[in-house]
């Protein structure tokens, strides 16, 4: 292949050397399709392994890579022990809240954005990208301060609110650019029909776009899922606390309980695995268009 | 209504849509109230917070003008943090960022369990910080992880993963690496396939070199996208914290102590909120600098390369 790229061969001798080169080159293609898959996959095997072990075998060295036994022991004791289930709850809780208040918040927003010739759009848009930028903490730290001053610190409902203002900016963003795709044609010839805007909004524009709701609704719903920071800051106690806090819970003084906590961490990204699944092309749609867009 | 027969883009001029701007705020109101009240509110409220004396502990609260920035700029604490974070976001996002293009461009084919690849891909980048925090914690747990127990069976040195300052900020890196480099993949992959494949395949047909197709031709076309991608990046490294805390939070001795770690422990642990304020304003002037260079270079460099 270099000696074609040098340029000094003749020209009738690249074809045998091309095609000796495509079978070299597909080997290395699969070869780093493979690696690269193992790479990305092996931890979580290895999270899995870790929580299906009994004590004596995780803390057994030297480390092997199969269990000697297969046990279950970890995911009782998570709800047992570690009292999973409310942590379970309040993310379930906060989680589907915050998407269902993004969602109707940011419809309707996006929509006026997209199609209203709205005096200072050009301003709010850039707000909501500069928001995009903010660290969390930097949020995290006045909210604190806020809500301990209107007595909402520790409650569920602080959650709920912080991640719906927090996760608004990009919901609204990913929403615009599907409402900008459409068609005006279908809209103008409703709004001559008479139709009231709400009307036109919900019952015209929100089935069009009901990929992108889909595709914001489970983006929101799993940066919700997965946050810590914003939980971590606002839940002190148990009784609101969220999963990837209670995570932080396995790390006590005397250790950490690594089969417990692994097994936690398997049921947590459960949810995750099942959206990656069923819904990877709206995500990688949400994702990458977001990012290009942005 | 005449609007239909307007050309696209002013449409709306003239139709009944145009004037109810108001209609249109009013449709936006709930989002845009909830931002303003939870969002800007809190954010005004630290960056007047960072002029402030303002301790968890003390009553009052006192306005000290610029003293938060330049006692934290000055403090040792956050100069070490200050180097942690540039060099935890220099050495991730460069390998993220020429991996995932490596990757990308070499599984760029029709090759079998693609499709799967890419929803496993997927995976990663989607799943909680915290659990890969917790995961590769374990993972690289000096006495029973799996790191150190391949490096044994392979009669190499065991390494003080977690422990010894260094290792720990290439641990913390590692698992930053490992999530967010798939992603990259995906976006470039996207990136891939919308580029035009003409110029390509004339290259291909005049008998140019693979690497010198990548080198010269896919490269420079996918520019756009790496500078996305950088973008992405830069601003994600700023803002992490979770895999961090739960890795070693911000230890051993603040060597994996990035900017936002810093500033959490000032708040919650010293109770300092003045000074964390100060610290988080930090970390968005930095990402702002960052990304100023990043649109700026391109720029500058034309620039010298015309006055020569």
């Amino acid at each position: 292949m270099t000696d074609t790229a040098l340029g000094w061969r003749p020209r009738h001798r690249r074809r045998p050397k091309l095609r000796d080169g495509i079978t070299a080159g597909l080997v290395i293609r699969y070869a780093v399709l493979i690696g690269t898959v193992l790479l990305t996959i092996f931890p979580l095997v290895w999270l899995v392994i870790t929580s299906l072990r009994t004590r004596a075998d995780i803390f057994a060295v030297p480390v092997h890579i199969l269990p000697d036994s297969v046990t279950f022991t970890q995911y009782v004791d998570v709800f047992s022990q570690y009292g999973l289930n409310d942590y379970l709850w309040n993310t379930i809780i906060v989680s589907v809240a915050t998407v269902v208040l993004v969602i109707l918040c940011a419809v309707p927003c996006a929509y006026a954005m997209a199609r209203f010739r709205l005096p200072g759009a050009k301003v709010v848009v850039s707000i909501l990208l500069i928001m995009r930028m903010i660290p969390v903490v930097a949020l995290a730290i006045p909210l604190f301060a806020v809500f301990a001053s209107i007595g909402l610190l520790d409650t569920l409902t602080a959650l709920v609110l912080a991640h719906t203002a927090s996760k608004l900016p990009v919901a609204i963003w990913l929403l615009m650019g599907f409402i900008q795709d459409l068609p005006k044609e279908i809209e103008e010839s409703a709004q001559m029909d008479g139709a009231s805007t709400l009307r036109i909004l919900v019952q015209i524009v929100s089935p069009l776009i009901a990929p992108g709701i889909g595709a914001t609704a489970v983006i929101t719903f799993l940066f919700t899922w997965n946050d810590l920071l914003i939980a971590l800051t606002l839940a002190s106690s148990e009784a609101s606390q969220t999963l990837p806090v209670g995570l932080t819970n396995f790390v006590s003084q005397f250790g950490i309980d690594w089969g417990a906590m692994s097994a936690a961490g398997v049921l947590m990204v459960i949810p995750t695995l099942i959206f990656v699944w069923f819904a990877q092309g709206l995500l990688v749609k949400g994702l990458v268009t977001g990012a290009v867009r942005g | 209504m005449s609007s239909a027969a307007q050309p696209a883009g002013r449409q709306w001029r003239g139709s009944p849509l145009a004037p109810s701007w108001q209609k249109g705020y009013l449709l936006a109101s709930p989002a845009l109230i909830a931002m303003i009240a939870i969002l800007i509110y809190p954010l005004a409220y630290s960056f007047i917070m960072s002029f402030y004396r303002w301790d968890l502990s003390a009553p009052s609260q006192y306005f000290v003008g610029l003293s938060n920035y330049r006692d934290t700029w000055n403090s040792l604490g956050f100069q070490q943090t200050l180097r942690v974070q540039l060099l935890f976001s220099a050495v991730t996002i460069t390998v993220e960022v020429i991996a995932g293009i490596g990757v990308a461009v070499l599984v760029n084919s029709k090759l079998r369990g693609l499709r799967l690849a890419r929803t496993l891909l997927l995976v990663p980048p989607m799943i909680a910080p915290a659990v890969v925090g917790l995961n590769f914690r374990w993972l690289f747990n000096g006495q029973y992880g799996l790191v150190n127990g391949i490096s044994r069976y392979l009669g190499l040195p065991e390494a003080p993963w977690l422990s010894d300052p260094n290792w720990a900020l290439a641990s913390v890196m590692i698992a930053d690496i490992w999530q967010n480099t798939p992603l990259l993949v995906l976006l470039f992959l996207a990136g891939l396939q919308s580029l035009p494949q003409e110029p390509i395949e004339a290259a291909q047909v005049d008998g140019a070199s693979p690497w010198g197709i990548f080198w010269h031709i896919t490269l420079p076309l996918m520019r756009p996208i790496i500078m996305i991608a950088l973008m992405l990046r830069i601003i994600d490294t700023f803002r992490t914290f979770d895999v961090i805390w739960l890795m070693t939070q911000g230890g051993p001795g603040g060597a994996t102590s990035v900017i936002t770690v810093n500033a959490y422990q000032l708040a919650f642990q010293g109770a300092s909120f003045g000074h964390a304020a100060a610290v988080s304003y930090i970390a968005l002037f930095l990402s702002l600098l960052a990304l100023a260079v990043l649109y700026g270079a391109p720029w500058l460099h034309r620039k010298i390369r015309r006055a020569l």
